[in-house]
């Protein structure tokens, strides 16, 4: 039987200690030891039995339950007060076989692979590399848990690839404790994995997009995630490069996102015609206390895979290690060594900050890239989603608050996605730019406006020059701000809240809901009179 | 002189404690997890420690310490610390006894 610990605990934190919040019971699991089931899908099996064990334990003593993973985000969308359930640990890999694959499916079975939901980034992309394959993108760094990263909608800045769920093809959710509640859940349009696969798991099958797509970006509150199936491809290389280019040029790349007819060309990225190529990941770095001429961007490049890449272009790790321009808070961690710890003085300095510069230029495979982040102390960060023509303008306004009703100790970067098909997929225009506020956690006062104003004030600025923007689920956010989901998303608000009503009784749904569901008005029950939402519509 | 004696004492107390470490990570491996409060380089992982003075026999001079607590059989980080006390120690009893100070972080198993 798999293990499981449960520990009574008064509060529970986010890595970047953004709480700490309330919790009475944290559970956690490991499997079976392999010795004594040698068998990986029995294993699975058995932590599926488990997980239903633990929602039924939940339910009968009328508490909440929340899997959890590895607690990079900075909102409360992990934290449940009653129990949360810790998985990180449940991480069995499978290869798809031939043999595994829907009648109808499009898919190459060697770029899929089934995953339980505690993998984590790092060891997905080790696993995949050992069979020459790669994950298709990854957030800016590797230690999100598989499950936690769709949940939340994770994301890279890979213009044409899209955000981590958009590389899931299969989930398997388990919804209660019943026979019927553990379901394999694909597309109608895009079936991947056949019906006796689905068996091995003792999983129903529901090929419905509209289901798959309101699971897809789900916010830990569909059911319980226990496996996905991913579509990986060939591996492949990366070439990164750092430059500071005028600030005209850059915000011009971000509202078009034409580098054909760009000034901005980097020798060797071009085509026959010596106009400059497409890159793989564009991300701009901006320092909003200084009014500088030039702007940092990440432009990084997709290359065949060479297997003498380190000797021709070294080792990548130990130059990703010295970097500055990785994920936002490291950079400002970065800068913030030189200048005082007191947040006032540290705020005058970044007036004068130059942001660095960093010339060398480094190939290496995505996990190398976006390599190991670490702990990088107490951080905010907010992010915020907008169509990539208004980038520029959205860009100006919320850089205009932080100069005028701030300042406040973080920097500034925007990143690109592509639209993802997910329901509540905070990429939801055709390319999404995020623009992100990261920096170090401030208390608030009458010298300095506090996080929580900060955050209210930047969704009243958008609205009042009506951008149209999202939230990263998992980012700092005023989400109680009124009417913020139907704002953000539309009608899919509905269709989302009508789907999650029709797959969850109203127990379950009770079980799977935490206060941040609460706080974005997301959690009302009222059953659909279209109970076909989630029927199975091909077979 | 009493102030003589306790300059000379905390002189003494800083050397003994003063220390630097050492940590060593495999690149390309997944630390095991763990939900914690840490607040360091190693938060969010699974860090043992282990804080000891081994005593060396001319018989087991080169038997290592056994870590048996890594499900996954290998090791991902290990931080090693020295004291100045901890070489003296190991100076003044011709080596027989070692101050041990380290914290480890076990590979996570892949399954």
């Amino acid at each position: 039987m798999a293990r499981t610990s449960i520990t009574a605990r008064t509060r529970w934190d986010t890595l970047h200690k953004n709480g700490p919040f309330p919790l009475k019971w944290f559970i956690s699991t490991k499997l079976e030891r392999k010795g004594d089931m040698p068998d990986p899908i029995d294993r699975y099996n058995d932590a599926a039995k488990e997980i239903m064990k633990l929602i039924k334990n939940a339910r009968d003593a009328g508490d909440g339950f929340r899997a959890l993973g590895s607690k990079w985000s900075m909102s409360s969308i992990a934290h449940q007060k009653d129990r949360m359930h810790f998985n990180a640990l449940m991480n069995l890999k499978f290869n798809i076989s031939s043999g595994d694959l829907h009648s109808n499916t499009t898919y190459d079975h060697k770029n899929l692979f089934f995953l339980q939901c505690g993998n984590q980034i790092k060891e997905i992309s080790k696993f995949l590399e050992d069979q020459g394959k790669s994950l298709k993108t990854t957030g800016a760094s590797n230690g999100q848990t598989i499950a936690g990263c769709i949940s939340t909608g994770v994301h890279g800045s890979a213009l044409d690839v899209g955000s981590v769920q958009d590389y899931v093809v299969g989930i398997n959710l388990i919804t209660g404790f019943g026979a019927n509640d553990n379901l394999y859940i694909e597309r109608h349009s895009k079936p991947a994995l056949s019906d006796s696969f689905a068996a091995t798991i003792n999983a129903r099958v529901i090929r419905n997009d509209g289901l798959f797509n309101a699971v897809l970006v789900g916010l830990g509150s569909m059911g319980y995630i226990h496996g996905v199936v991913i579509e990986a491809e060939d591996r492949f290389l990366l070439k990164r490069y750092v430059r500071k280019i005028k600030k005209e040029t850059a915000l011009k790349l971000a509202t078009t996102l034409d580098f054909k007819n760009s000034e901005f060309k980097i020798p060797g990225e071009t085509d026959a015609q010596g106009n400059a190529l497409r890159p793989y990941h564009y991300k701009v770095f901006i320092n909003p206390y200084n009014d500088q001429d030039e702007y940092a961007i990440e432009a990084i490049y997709k290359k065949p895979y060479d297997p003498d890449y380190k000797n021709k272009f070294g080792d990548p790790i130990p130059f990703m290690k010295e970097f500055v321009y990785r994920d936002l808070i490291y950079l400002l961690i970065k800068i913030s060594e030189k200048f005082p710890k007191v947040i006032p003085k540290f705020i005058e300095a970044l007036n004068g900050a130059i942001l660095p510069k960093e010339d060398k230029v480094v190939v290496g495979k995505l996990s190398e890239i976006f390599w190991d982040a670490g702990y990088q102390g107490r951080a905010f960060a907010c992010s915020f989603g907008v169509d990539h023509k208004d980038s520029a303008k959205a860009l100006n306004v919320l850089a205009d608050l932080a100069k005028n009703e701030g300042p406040i100790p973080g920097i500034y970067a925007m990143r690109f996605i592509k639209r993802s098909e997910g329901l509540l997929a905070f990429s939801k225009f055709p390319i999404t730019c995020m623009i992100e506020i990261d920096g170090i956690q401030w208390d608030g006062s009458q010298h300095i406006i506090s996080l929580e104003k900060f955050a209210t004030r930047m969704i009243e600025v958008l609205k009042a020059e009506n951008i149209p923007f999202t939230i990263h689920w998992g980012k700092n956010a005023d989400w109680n701000f009124p009417g913020l989901a139907v704002h953000m998303y539309g009608n899919n608000v509905k269709q989302w809240k009508d789907i999650r009503n029709t797959l969850l009784s109203q127990e379950m749904a009770k079980v799977f809901t935490n206060d941040f569901l609460r706080s974005v008005k997301l959690d009302d029950f009222t059953p659909p009179t279209d109970t076909g939402l989630i029927d199975n519509l091909i077979t | 002189m009493k102030l003589k004696s306790i300059l000379i004492l905390i002189v003494s107390y800083a050397l003994l404690v003063s220390c630097y470490s050492i940590r060593l990570k495999v690149s390309n491996g997944q630390a095991e997890p763990a939900d914690t409060e840490r607040e360091d380089a190693l938060s969010g992982l699974m860090v043992r420690e282990m804080d000891t003075i081994v005593k060396v026999k001319l018989t087991t001079d080169e038997s290592p310490i056994n870590i048996r607590d890594c499900d996954s059989g290998a090791l991902h980080t290990i931080e090693y610390k020295n004291t100045f006390g901890g070489i003296l120690l190991y100076l003044i009893t011709f080596g027989r006894k070692r101050v041990v100070k380290v914290k480890y972080v076990c590979l996570k198993d892949p399954n």
